[in-house]
C-alpha cells in the first residue's frame, strides 16, 4: 500500500499533463494565496480599525462567524451553478472564479476575529500612556497597538491560510481545481493509493506552508525586533552571564 | 458580504429541505393502496421494485394493470436489487419492474462470484437467454423485455450535431478531433464509457472533466462547449428543452438495459394470463414514453400514479 502510494508520487507522468499532480499543485497554491490575500485586504483593514476604536467588533466577529456555519460546500455549488459559472478561470482552472470567492469567505472569519480581538486586548495601560506622550489616534495605532497586536494579527492569517489550503480540495466535487481531484479521482476509481497519495500530498503541503508562515511571522513581529534592539544595546548583553 | 452568506445560508437549507424531501423509504413498508378496482378479485399481488423516479413509475404502471386485472395490489419500492431480489425469489415479491442487463449482471455475480466475466451484452436477445437459466435458479421467471431502454447514452449540442451531421457515436468519431468528455469519474476505461469511447469508437479524449451522470453540472458544460461529449441516459426528458441530442451507440458499447418484468415463478404459474397482459404492456412501451414520463415526474411534479394512469388510457391499456 505505502509502496503503491510513494511508486504513484515519483512516477514522472503521473505530475505532467493538464490533469497531472503538477497542474493541480500550482492551481491549488495560487488559489489559496489569492484568496488569503484577498481576504487579508478586504477583512485586515476593518477589523484592525474596528479594534481601533473599540467598537463595532462583536458585531463584525459574529457575523464572520455565521459564516462559519455554512458549509463550504453549499457557497461552491450555489456559485458554480449560479451567476458565477464554472468556466475556465485563467491559471485558477475549471470553476476557479466560483471557488475562490468561496475560499476568501471562508478565509475571512479567523482574520477578522484575531485581528479585532488583537487589537482590542492591547495593554490599556499602554495606550493611555501613548495618549498621555501625546501620540495622536493614528500614531497610537501604528506605534502601539498595532505592534503589540501582531503576533495575535499574523496567528489569524497563519490559521486561515492552513485552513484554506486543506479546504480548496473541496473544489474537486464541482470538477473544480486543486488536489482534490486527484483524491476524488482515486476514490471513484478504486485506486486507495491515489487517495493517500492525495491526502498525502495536501498534508504536507499544509506543514509547508505553516512552517513558512511562522518564519514569515517571527521576521514581521516588530516586538521581536524592538527586544533584539534592546538586548543589542545594552551593556550587559556583551559580555553576558555563561 | 453580510447578506450573501444569509442567502447563500438560506439556499442551503432549501437544498437540505429538498433532499429530505426525496430520501424516500429504506423499509419495505406499503406505498402503495390496498384497495381493489377489478371485477373479480383474483388475489393479492406484491408488486417490488427500486424507488427512483422512473422505477416508481413503472410499478405503479404494473400496479394499476393488475388492478385493472382483478387483483389486489401492494406496492413495495426499496433503493437496491438486494433487497427485493430475495424476496421475489421466495414470493414475497410477486413482481418487479427490472433491467435486462442490470439483473443479468447481479445475479451472474452473485451465482458465480463477483469477478465472474460478463455475460450481459449490448444483445438484448443474448441477454436473454444468459439471463433465463441464472434467474430460473432462483425461482425467477423473466418475460418478455420490452423495446423501451434506459442505458448510458452520450449527448452533443443540438447546433453541433445539425452543422456536422452527426447521428451516431460514430459519426462524431469520424471526425478525429480530440474532444473532452464530461462524464463521472469513474468513467475513465469502463468499456461503457471512455474505454468503449476509445478502444471500439476511436476517440481521442484528451481529458475527462468528472461531472455527475445527467447532472445539470454536466449538460451545462456541453451547453457552454466545455466539453464537447456529455453522459446521460436514454430516457433522460430534458434534453431537447436544453438544445442537447443523444447520439446513438451504432457500435454497441451499452449493455442492453430494456425494461423487463421479472416475476416470482410460482406466481407466474398460478396465474398464466398475467403473461398476455404484461406483454401487452411491453409492447406498448418505448423509451421516448419513459423520457416522457421522467419530465412530467421530476420537471412536472406530477406523482406517478397520474402520470401511470395518463400514460396506461393513452395507450388504450385500461
Amino acid at each position: 500500500m505505502l509502496g503503491d502510494v510513494f511508486s504513484y508520487l515519483t512516477d514522472g507522468s503521473n505530475w505532467s499533463g493538464s490533469t497531472g499532480i503538477g497542474t493541480f499543485m500550482v492551481q491549488q497554491l495560487l488559489l489559496t494565496v489569492t484568496a488569503l490575500l484577498i481576504a487579508m485586504v478586504l477583512g485586515l483593514p476593518l477589523a484592525l480599525y474596528l479594534g481601533h476604536r473599540h467598537h463595532g467588533g462583536t458585531l463584525a466577529v459574529n457575523v464572520t462567524n455565521v459564516g462559519r456555519a455554512v458549509p463550504v460546500f453549499a457557497v461552491l455549488l450555489v456559485l458554480a451553478l449560479g451567476p458565477v459559472g464554472s468556466e475556465q478561470f485563467g491559471p485558477y482552472g475549471r470553476a476557479g472564479l466560483a471557488t475562490l470567492i468561496a475560499l476568501v469567505l471562508f478565509a475571512l472569519p479567523p482574520i477578522i476575529t484575531n485581528a479585532y480581538v488583537g487589537v482590542v486586548e492591547v495593554d490599556p495601560g499602554a495606550v493611555e500612556a501613548a495618549r498621555g506622550m501625546g501620540m495622536n489616534g493614528a500614531k497610537v495605532f501604528s506605534s502601539v497597538e498595532l505592534p503589540l497586536a501582531m503576533p495575535v494579527v499574523m496567528t489569524g492569517v497563519r490559521v486561515a491560510l492552513v485552513q484554506v489550503w486543506a479546504t480548496a480540495t473541496i473544489a474537486a466535487l464541482v470538477a473544480g481545481p486543486g488536489l482534490g481531484r486527484i483524491i476524488t479521482r482515486g476514490f471513484a476509481n478504486h485506486r486507495t493509493y491515489e487517495v493517500v497519495a492525495g491526502a498525502v500530498l495536501v498534508a504536507l503541503g499544509a506543514l509547508v506552508l505553516e512552517a513558512t508562515m511562522a518564519l514569515v511571522q517571527r521576521y514581521a513581529d516588530p516586538m521581536r525586533r524592538a527586544r533584539v534592539s534592546v538586548t543589542r544595546s545594552s551593556p550587559t548583553a556583551v559580555g553576558g552571564p555563561r | 458580504m453580510r447578506i450573501g452568506r444569509v442567502l447563500g445560508g438560506m439556499v442551503a437549507g432549501a437544498l437540505l429541505l429538498a433532499t429530505a424531501g426525496c430520501g424516500g423509504s429504506d423499509s419495505l413498508e406499503d406505498t402503495g393502496s390496498g384497495d381493489s378496482t377489478g371485477s373479480a378479485d383474483k388475489g393479492s399481488v406484491t408488486v417490488g421494485g427500486q424507488d427512483f423516479t422512473e422505477s416508481q413509475i413503472m410499478a405503479a404502471i404494473y400496479q394499476k394493470v393488475l388492478e385493472n386485472a382483478g387483483y389486489t395490489v401492494q406496492t413495495k419500492l426499496v433503493t437496491t436489487r438486494d433487497v427485493y431480489l430475495p424476496e421475489l425469489s421466495k414470493g414475497s415479491v410477486d413482481i418487479v419492474p427490472d433491467y435486462l442487463a442490470g439483473l443479468t449482471d447481479f445475479l451472474n455475480s452473485e451465482a458465480n462470484g463477483a469477478d465472474a466475466p460478463l455475460v450481459s451484452s449490448h444483445d438484448p436477445d443474448a441477454t436473454l437467454q444468459a439471463l433465463k437459466p441464472l434467474a430460473e435458479a432462483k425461482g425467477i421467471s423473466i418475460l418478455p423485455p420490452s423495446d423501451a431502454t434506459d442505458q448510458n447514452a452520450f449527448f452533443v449540442t443540438k447546433d453541433f450535431a445539425d452543422q456536422n451531421d452527426l447521428t451516431t457515436l460514430s459519426d462524431f468519431a469520424a471526425m478525429h478531433q480530440p474532444i473532452k468528455l464530461g462524464a463521472p469519474p469513474d468513467c475513465e476505461g469502463r468499456s461503457d464509457c471512455a474505454g468503449g469511447l476509445t478502444k471500439t469508437y476511436g476517440f481521442d479524449i484528451k481529458e475527462i472533466v468528472p461531472l455527475d451522470f445527467a447532472s445539470a453540472q454536466v449538460k451545462d458544460a456541453v451547453k457552454k462547449g466545455e466539453v464537447q461529449l456529455g453522459e446521460t441516459g436514454t430516457t433522460d426528458g430534458t434534453l431537447e428543452d436544453l438544445g442537447l441530442v443523444l447520439l446513438d451507440d451504432d457500435k454497441g458499447i451499452q449493455p442492453a438495459q430494456n425494461l423487463t418484468p421479472a416475476v416470482n415463478s410460482d406466481f407466474i404459474d398460478a396465474n398464466p394470463d398475467l403473461e398476455d397482459v404484461f406483454n401487452q404492456l411491453s409492447a406498448a412501451l418505448t423509451t421516448e414514453d419513459l423520457a416522457d414520463m421522467n419530465v412530467q415526474v421530476d420537471l412536472e411534479r406530477k406523482k406517478p400514479e397520474d402520470v401511470a394512469q395518463q400514460f396506461l388510457e393513452d395507450k388504450g391499456l385500461l
